[in-house]
């Protein structure tokens, strides 16, 4: 390592060659960039940049090739996992991955989501789920909860119009073929002092984000949904939202594995 | 299938065309009058045959399947889908997005009649949605219109060669007749050849050199100059790959332009106005898109003064033959609709009606 | 200190891309230690980046990596621990 590592010191982590230098547009706080550098990170350690290929779809991830160094395809919103089990049948040799969010892969893209789940295509999925429409500047999203307020839902969800939030995670863990199902709650939580959050999340989602690469490399289809902030859209301070999100989204989306057909060496 | 004569559907000759093209990757919804098609590979799939058709897929939607296609075509896949009408309507997103991304694949719309649901009859009523690109965006894809069994069988390989060397979309638009009318034919050799996409396509990055696909460029000069890409793309394509056919046109006064099984019906009119001495010919055009208006120009040239276009619409391919002629000669326009054709009487006498 | 300076304790470095920074604060909360905080300055973007700060009462920096793995921006370019 340059610079700082040396004699004295030995770098444990470090820049990874798997990120473009670009800045993200990603607002501040926002754990879109923290799965980038956790899905950059992965592909590292198991040595995969050379074979994988990231299908972007429509939403906050579709500018994703700008900031991981692999090729990329783009899908229309909602379409990545056809495109993936395009890419994955016409080339199994390759590691093919989506970064969706929730709007794209529980609202539009369900279709696609649930078929490519229940045929158990090796391809692995990660849902960014932040219960809102962000790029499109906060409309309401297929997980957004009830009684939240977004810009088409002015007065907070309505249960009677329409209906409570979809638990994508589960949809797909209905099916039997999903090798790997998994929901983690990716910000930083509130603890009893102010002062400090736990980042426990972030962890549990490196191991996460590694392990459904593995399960596709097994033949495995692999879902990983990602319990994330808006704090932009949801009109709050960076660290309120993850209050919000601590105190409202994690009891609705409960962390946890739901299916793990090939079990983690470590948890 | 050896070198042996077939006696075949168009949809199953337009199946086995693809195959021996060398067809990689195939993805569709079953859809009357152009099930045969996946019913044919799926037959064929996995049965070593064709060891080059490595993926076959029934999608759940024809929204998931043209979006598999290019999803196999994003990796240098030779790669096919087919459909009709309400299919076709509902790819049009994904061919859109494989013009934008410029990804060679190949679809086929077997048309059948009517708007919405319509039925299973033939028509050429999806001329404009196919020729001017149904999508939204403003882009061209190719379209080639084949008239008879042994061409259902032989343009997936110049789909195929067309696509890949302009990196674009290339629609094949049969109709049901040509699906589901049997003629016999030979296939060539079972091609092996691929094409070379290594500059382009989705396969893995190689040190600093990746690959891209992508439609979006959000900075506005980053969008014109890849629209203007691609336009003078289809530029060159509109210079280099019109195609037609002409039948007795030498010295026609009246030419019956038409296309697919209007042009066999137009074939026959010819035949027996030439026996009454008339002198009527027949000018088809093989793509639709680009519209092979030098073909009509040469045609101008030589003084022909009456165009008579038959088609199965209420008159779509007449507005471009109106493009090509631009006031310089007579153009009428004979059409038919719901799934019936025009009688070959109905021909003779409209183009005896032009002689005067 | 000045944006991408690296300031060295005895047990652990931690270096800061400043100019990458949007001044979320994940860092800040997520730091055991509290060796991180805010800077009264400026970055380029007009954010306040984060900057390693020994606070001195909750002990020093571990290379523990959890700011490295939180900060959405990856502005955290290097965790380094002190051989022995």
């Amino acid at each position: 390592m340059s610079g700082t590592a040396g004699a004295l010191y030995e770098t444990t982590l470090g820049p990874l060659p798997t990120l473009t230098s670009k800045p993200t547009h990603y607002c501040a706080g926002c754990e879109h960039g923290t799965l980038t550098h956790l899905i950059a990170s992965a592909l590292e350690a198991l040595g995969a940049r050379e074979r994988a290929v990231l299908v972007n779809s429509v939403g906050c991830s579709v500018l994703a090739p700008d900031y991981l160094n692999v090729d990329a395809v783009e899908a229309p919103h909602g379409r990545a996992p056809a495109v993936m089990t395009g890419i994955k049948r016409a080339r199994p040799d390759l590691l093919v991955f989506s970064i969706q969010g929730d709007g794209d892969a529980a609202s539009i893209g369900l279709l696609e989501l649930l078929n490519a789940a229940n045929r158990g295509d090796p391809i692995t999925i990660f849902l960014v789920n932040n219960a809102i429409y962000g790029m499109t500047g906060g409309q309401m999203a297929p997980t957004t909860p009830v009684g939240m307020v977004t810009t088409t839902s002015p007065r907070g969800r309505d249960l009677a119009l329409s209906g409570p939030p979809i638990d994508a995670s589960k949809l797909v863990a209905s099916f039997e073929r999903p090798a790997y199902v998994r929901r983690v709650f990716l910000p930083v939580m509130p603890t009893a002092s102010p002062e400090f959050y736990n980042a426990r999340g972030a962890l549990e989602g490196a191991r996460a984000v590694r392990h459904a690469f593995e399960v596709q490399e097994r033949g495995g289809f692999a879902f990983v949904e990602f319990v994330s902030t808006c704090n932009v859209n949801w009109k709050m301070s960076v660290l309120d939202s993850k209050r919000y999100a601590a105190e409202v989204l994690a009891p609705l989306f409960p962390a946890g594995v739901l299916r793990d057909r090939f079990r983690m060496e470590s948890p | 299938m050896s070198a042996e004569r077939e006696f075949l559907k168009g949809n199953e000759a337009l199946a086995y065309g693809a195959l021996h093209a060398g067809l990689n990757a195939f993805y569709g919804y079953p859809i009357t009058p152009s099930s045969e098609i996946p019913e044919t590979l799926a037959a064929e799939f996995g049965q070593g045959n064709f060891p080059e058709f490595r993926s076959f897929l029934q999608a759940a939607s024809e929204v998931e399947a043209i979006n598999m296609v290019n999803g196999s075509a994003a990796t240098g896949a030779k790669t096919m889908t087919a459909t009709s009408g309400p299919g076709f309507s509902l790819k049009q997103e994904g061919i859109s997005y494989a013009a934008g991304m410029e990804l060679p694949i190949l679809v086929v719309n077997v048309n059948r009649s009517g708007p919405g649901l319509g039925n299973l009859g033939p028509e050429q009523s999806d001329y404009f949605q196919a020729t001017r690109g149904g999508g939204h965006g403003g882009y061209r894809p190719i379209v080639l219109a084949p008239d008879s069994v042994p061409e259902m069988a032989a343009f997936p390989s110049l789909g195929f060669s067309l696509a890949f060397r302009y990196r674009t979309p290339v629609i094949l638009l049969a109709d049901a007749f040509l699906g589901q009318l049997k003629e016999d034919l030979t296939f060539p050799e079972v091609s092996s050849s691929s094409f070379d996409t290594s500059s382009w396509a989705a396969t893995g990055a190689r040190g600093e050199r990746r690959h891209v696909l992508a439609s979006m460029h959000l900075e506005l000069s980053d969008q014109n100059a890849a629209s203007h890409a691609l336009h003078a793309k289809y530029d060159q394509i509109a210079r280099h790959e019109q195609r037609f056919d002409e039948v007795e046109s030498d010295d026609a006064r009246v030419v019956i332009v038409a296309y697919g099984i209007c042009a066999r019906l137009a074939r026959r009119a010819v035949r027996s106005l030439r026996a009454k001495s008339a002198p009527v010919g027949l000018f088809r055009p093989i793509t639709l898109a680009p519209f092979p208006h030098d073909g009509i120009e040469r045609l101008l040239d030589r003084g022909v003064q009456n165009f008579l276009v038959v088609e199965l619409n209420a008159g779509q391919m007449v507005e471009d033959v109106r493009l090509a002629v631009n006031g310089r000669a007579r153009v009428n326009s004979l059409g038919q609709l719901g799934g019936l054709i025009p009688g070959t009487d109905e021909l003779v006498r409209a183009a005896e009606a032009m002689l005067g | 200190m000045m944006p991408g300076q690296t300031v060295a304790l005895d047990r652990a470095v931690v270096r800061i891309d400043a100019e990458r920074c949007k001044g979320c604060d994940l860092c800040v909360v997520a730091c055991p230690h509290r060796n991180l905080r805010l800077s009264t300055g400026y970055n380029r973007n007009g954010y306040h980046p984060a900057e390693f700060h020994y606070r001195g009462d909750r002990g020093e920096c571990t290379a523990c990596g959890l700011c490295y793995w939180v900060c959405p921006d990856y502005a955290i370019t290097e965790v380094a621990k002190r051989r022995v």
